[in-house]
This record gives structure tokens, C-alpha cells and sequence, in this order.
């Protein structure tokens, strides 16, 4: 399978300020999470991969189609053909009706008028926004306008979404709903998508992939499975019982307690060469029932402030 | 019925040939319109302009009229015995005889109501994409920033037309039909084209310029103020010190130069032109030009893709 994208050595200077600094990446299609704090080159990175903007040294490509060149040039509306981009911002027309606005992307794509509004249509039904369509696109909640946004980055049928915060601003039903319609577009058909956010969450419950970025630079990338590092010595512990004694004499062997809820669980990291079966003997020494024990892998949030060093 | 309903909200795959970016910007003009002639105010202005016209439409008329009517007669108002001469003063001051002066005298009073229709204008068509973050949606498709210009231009274009343009084309036709129709449009067939010219000299021009000042601005109050004090306080000074230390003053006021540059396409002599004085026809030229370049520097600098991630 051709990649998505494979970038070497992207980088981006604007006058003194480095924003991107020797970015090289090959990502498969799916949906993959873009992570990093303000300032880490996010943005750049989108505007490149748009080919709104050229890298200033690197090369790359984006499902096939070369990057670099003026952003006013063939290429690049070439390649913005194949992408559908939700920006973060309102973006919105006032003034225009929801299947106005979503018709008028569908032209600003190319598409002949009626076929534009055919489309409109039919993506705005397929977004729950039928009922709102013949509405002004400044009426609507805030969970429609990300709904609207969402269907003038469809209404071309593109082979890949780029999608900026599409849960910013959303109740946790409405973030829900759109986090299971971007699933729903890339399984049940076929679009890749990228989802830029600052929220952990999203890009859990949707990313296969995931690339983390600070200061400019890539930290970190692969699937979410492979970069939350199995950790042999981190474990989760549910003790029943009174876990006085036993929790003194697992610190007696070396065993260090990193969380305590108050409720019996535990996290710990145990000292090298530590036979698993110690818990149980300790536990049965001291009168204690583990009704849990399981190793502690990294969460995302865990590998995120691990990555980004802080 | 429910296989059916379901069928329409599946999400389709569209597979067309997309038209270039050209087609885009005449998508924009026609929707850029479409919030114009949404704004009751701005039919208001319109009406307001089409005034100027019929004004002029029947002053033409009435002074043909009195020429062969009352060309040897004397008649009496209010008791006061009025003559052909003291009658035609009047209308001898706008130049109503079918000659360059006559669409030069028209295209100035028609500016007052066209000054204020687009100071009001900019901030809908221009300004809004600022101020609600439309920009990204447009730069986001597949087309430059000189297409999203160029849309924007198209429909100020429109209006600047309907206003100025074919309303002084049906002065031409009127006159010729009220003199020598055989002749006159044969003879003054440069003066159409002079017309054409004007218009394309206002059309650049002054879409240019509200381009520009909305994307400035953005808001329609300080872009009234902007407008007001270009055409209004600097035709002041304009006026005062090309009277009392330079005739070059003059070339301040914008409108005055557009005049000038008017009245050369339409082929009229420098020294019948009032006010007096004037700059030189190829000063006005320079000014109008140093304008244009001006607004599109600074539309290149301002209307780009850094606008497009927040």
C-alpha cells in the first residue's frame, strides 16, 4: 500500500524563527492523531501538507502528488483537490444558508453548480443537517457548525480529511457524536483522515496513528499500542483486605508505590529481578486477598508528557 | 419507504471532472452578490443611484425639448418671463448635449451614491471573511489567493457597473436617439468606448480599494470612515490647495483623479474640464495606477495562507 504521506527532512524557517526542523515521516492511510502543544509546529506542518505553503528544505509527498511550489500553483490546487480540511476557526459565511454554503464549496472545489448543490444536499442529509439546511449557517448551534464544517470538507468526495479541533466547542454528546462520524467515515468509507487536537481523548478513541510533535520537531510516531510502552516493572494492584501490613512489607522489598487511590488499587514499579509471584506470597503472609494484579502500561497522556519533556 | 430514506442519507462517492480555479471565483461573485442583494440598505443606495440617472435622463430630454420647442418663444413662471437662455444656464453646467462632458458630469454625481453603496459593501463582502475566520475556507480549496481577489473583484465589478456603466451607456443611447441617431452614434461611437474605459477604470480601481480597506478594516463603521475621509476630507484639501499652491493637489482626491482618467478614455480636452486647474491627464493616470499597486502589495501581503490554522 502506498503511503500517505512520506516527508524527509520538511522543514520550515520563518525569518529567524525555525517552525518545523528536519521532519521525516511515511504514514500508511487511516486515521492518525497529529498531538503537540501550541507552538510545535502543528500548523506549519498542515499548511505544508496542503501545499498552502512550501517547506524551506525537505521534500515530500502527499498521496502521490510532490509538495513544495507557490501555493498558488497548479500542484498544490491539485493536491488540495484530494484533501478535505476543516478548519478550527468558524469559517463559516454569514448570510448563506447551510446547502448555500456547503454548495458554494462544492464549486470553489470545481464541481459544476448543480452538481454542487445535488451534493450539498446529499452530505448535509447524511450529517443529521436536513432539517437545518434551508436555515442561515450564523443560526445554527455550535455542534451544527462543526457538522457544517464537516460537510463543505466532504462535499468533493475527498480521499482524505484534515480535520483542525473538531470537537473544539462541543458538548461531551455532540463530541461523541463527531468523534464516532470520523470513525464512521474512514471504516465504513475509505477516507484517511488527520486529525490535528490538543485532546488526548480524541485522538484515542479515533487514531490508529499516532505522530507527537514539539518544538518543530517529530518526538514520536507510530500506532498508539506501540508508542505507550509495555512497562515490564509498572503494575496495577486491587487489594481486599487490610493492606496495612502488606503494603509495609512490599516497601520492605524494594517495591516502590507510585499511586494509592484510598480505595485498595495501587500502581507500583518493582525492583529488578522481582518474580511476580512475590505479591501473592506477600499478600498471603500478611492476610491479604489481590483481586487484581496487571501490568501498567503507559497511557497516552503519560507517553504525550513523557514525549514533549514535560 | 424506510429502505428508500435510507438509501439518501448513505454517504456517495462523487467522481466528476472538477472545473479550474476561474470557475471558483465566478462562484464567489455570484454568491458575494447574493449576500448584496440580501442587505435592504444597499437596495435602498441603489434606488438612491438610479435617481442620478433619471435626473439626467430627463435634463437631457427637456433641454432638446426646450432647444426645439421654445426656441423662439418666451415664456412666463410665476410672472417672471423666463427664456430659453436663463433655462439652459442650468443644464449648460452639467453638459447636457450627448458630449464627453455630459457622462464625465454623470459618472461624478453618480460617485457620491457609489462611494457610500461600497463603503457598506466592503464590510459584507470582504470584511466578514476576516472577521468570522472565512478565509480558511477559502484558501483551504483548490485556488489562489489571486482567485479569491478576483471573485471578490468581479462582484464589487458588478455593482460599480450596474451603477456607473450601463446607466451612462443608456445616456448614449438616449442621446442619440434625440439627435441624429443616423450620425450620432456613428460619430460619438468613441465616446462608448470612453464610457467602456471609464467603467473599467472604476472597476479596477475601486474594487481594488475595497478589497483592500475591508480586509483592513474589516467592520462597515471604520470602513466608512476610511471611505469618508478619502473621498470626502481629502477632496476638501484636494480642492483648497490645488486652487491655492499646486493644480497637483488635486491628484489627492481619488475621485477627481478617476475623473480625469474618465474624461481621457472619453476623449475630452484637458483645458474645457472644470474646476480649473487641473493635473495633467497622465498625472491622474499615475495616481490611480500607484493606488492599484498599492492595494494589491498589500492585498499579496494580507490575503495568505498563514491566515489559514489559527
Amino acid at each position: 500500500m502506498s503511503p500517505l504521506i512520506e516527508l524527509t527532512g520538511i522543514g520550515r524557517i520563518f525569518g529567524a524563527f525555525t517552525a518545523l526542523s528536519d521532519v521525516t515521516l511515511s504514514l500508511p492511510p487511516g486515521r492518525i492523531g497529529l498531538l503537540g502543544p501550541n507552538g510545535a509546529g502543528k500548523s506549519t506542518l498542515l499548511k505544508i501538507l496542503m501545499g498552502l505553503i512550501p517547506p524551506s528544505s525537505g521534500t515530500g509527498r502527499v498521496l502521490d502528488q510532490e509538495l513544495g511550489g507557490d501555493g498558488d500553483s497548479e500542484g498544490n490546487w491539485r493536491l488540495r483537490r484530494l484533501i478535505g480540511f476543516m478548519p478550527e476557526a468558524d469559517s463559516l459565511v454569514p448570510g448563506l444558508t447551510g446547502v448555500e454554503y456547503v454548495g458554494l464549496a462544492g464549486e470553489l472545489y470545481g464541481m459544476p453548480r448543480r452538481e454542487a448543490q445535488r451534493r450539498a444536499h446529499e452530505v448535509l442529509s447524511y450529517l443529521e443537517l436536513e432539517e437545518a439546511r434551508y436555515r442561515r449557517v450564523e443560526e445554527y448551534s455550535a455542534g451544527m457548525k462543526q457538522r457544517a464544517k464537516l460537510a463543505q470538507a466532504l462535499v468533493h468526495d475527498p480521499p482524505v480529511l484534515l480535520l483542525d479541533e473538531p470537537t473544539s466547542g462541543l458538548d461531551p454528546a455532540g463530541r461523541d457524536a463527531m468523534l464516532r462520524l470520523v470513525t464512521a467515515l474512514s471504516t465504513d468509507h475509505g477516507k484517511s483522515v488527520i486529525l490535528s487536537t490538543h485532546l488526548l481523548a480524541d485522538v484515542e478513541a479515533v487514531c490508529e496513528r499516532v505522530v507527537i510533535m514539539a518544538g518543530g520537531c517529530v518526538r514520536g510516531q507510530g500506532t498508539v499500542a506501540e508508542l505507550c510502552a509495555r512497562r515490564q516493572d509498572h503494575f496495577r494492584l486491587r487489594v481486599q483486605g487490610d493492606p496495612t501490613s502488606f503494603r509495609t512489607e512490599l516497601l520492605g522489598a524494594g517495591v516502590r508505590l507510585l499511586e494509592d487511590n484510598g480505595h485498595g488499587e495501587w500502581r507500583v514499579v518493582v525492583p529488578p529481578g522481582w518474580a511476580n509471584l512475590s505479591f501473592f506470597k506477600i499478600a498471603d503472609a500478611n492476610e491479604a486477598v489481590i483481586r487484581v494484579l496487571a501490568p501498567d502500561d503507559e497511557t497516552l497522556e503519560e507517553l504525550f508528557l513523557r514525549t514533549v519533556g514535560n | 419507504m424506510a429502505a428508500h430514506t435510507d438509501n439518501l442519507l448513505r454517504y456517495r462517492p462523487w467522481r466528476g471532472k472538477p472545473h479550474g480555479p476561474l470557475y471558483a471565483s465566478v462562484a464567489m461573485a455570484r454568491v458575494s452578490l447574493l449576500l448584496m442583494v440580501r442587505r435592504r440598505l444597499l437596495w435602498g443606495l441603489f434606488a438612491l443611484g438610479l435617481l442620478v440617472f433619471f435626473f439626467f435622463f430627463y435634463a437631457q430630454y427637456l433641454v432638446v425639448w426646450i432647444t426645439n420647442q421654445l426656441a423662439t418663444e418666451t415664456v412666463r413662471f410665476a410672472g417672471i418671463p423666463v427664456t430659453i437662455g436663463n433655462l439652459t444656464k442650468f443644464f449648460d453646467r452639467l453638459a447636457l448635449n450627448g458630449t464627453a462632458h455630459t457622462f464625465g458630469n454623470f459618472i461624478w454625481y453618480q460617485g457620491y451614491v457609489l462611494v457610500i453603496l461600497l463603503a457598506l459593501a466592503g464590510s459584507v463582502l470582504v470584511g466578514n471573511d476576516f472577521f468570522h475566520g472565512s478565509l480558511p475556507f477559502y484558501l483551504s480549496k483548490p485556488i489562489g489567493r489571486w482567485h479569491y481577489v478576483l471573485g471578490k473583484c468581479l462582484a464589487i465589478g458588478v455593482f460599480v457597473n450596474l451603477l456607473v456603466t450601463l446607466p451612462a451607456i443608456g445616456l448614449w443611447v438616449e442621446a442619440g436617439v434625440l439627435y441624429d441617431w443616423q450620425t450620432y452614434y456613428l460619430d460619438n461611437f468613441d465616446l462608448l468606448l470612453g464610457i467602456l474605459g471609464y467603467g473599467l477604470v472604476l472597476t479596477i480601481t475601486l474594487s481594488l480599494l475595497v478589497v483592500a480597506t475591508a480586509v483592513w478594516v474589516r467592520r462597515a463603521v471604520p470602513m466608512v470612515m476610511i471611505w469618508m475621509g478619502l473621498f470626502v476630507f481629502l477632496r476638501m484639501l484636494g480642492d483648497q490647495l490645488g486652487r491655492e499652491v499646486d493644480p497637483r493637489w488635486r491628484l489627492i482626491d481619488l475621485w477627481n483623479s478617476l475623473y480625469l482618467c474618465g474624461l481621457s478614455c472619453l476623449g475630452a480636452e484637458h483645458v474645457t474640464i472644470r474646476p480649473t486647474p487641473q493635473p495633467e491627464y497622465w498625472e491622474a493616470w499615475m495616481m490611480v495606477g500607484t493606488v492599484c499597486g498599492v492595494c494589491l502589495l498589500y492585498l499579496r501581503r494580507r490575503v495568505q495562507a498563514v491566515e489559514i490554522v489559527s
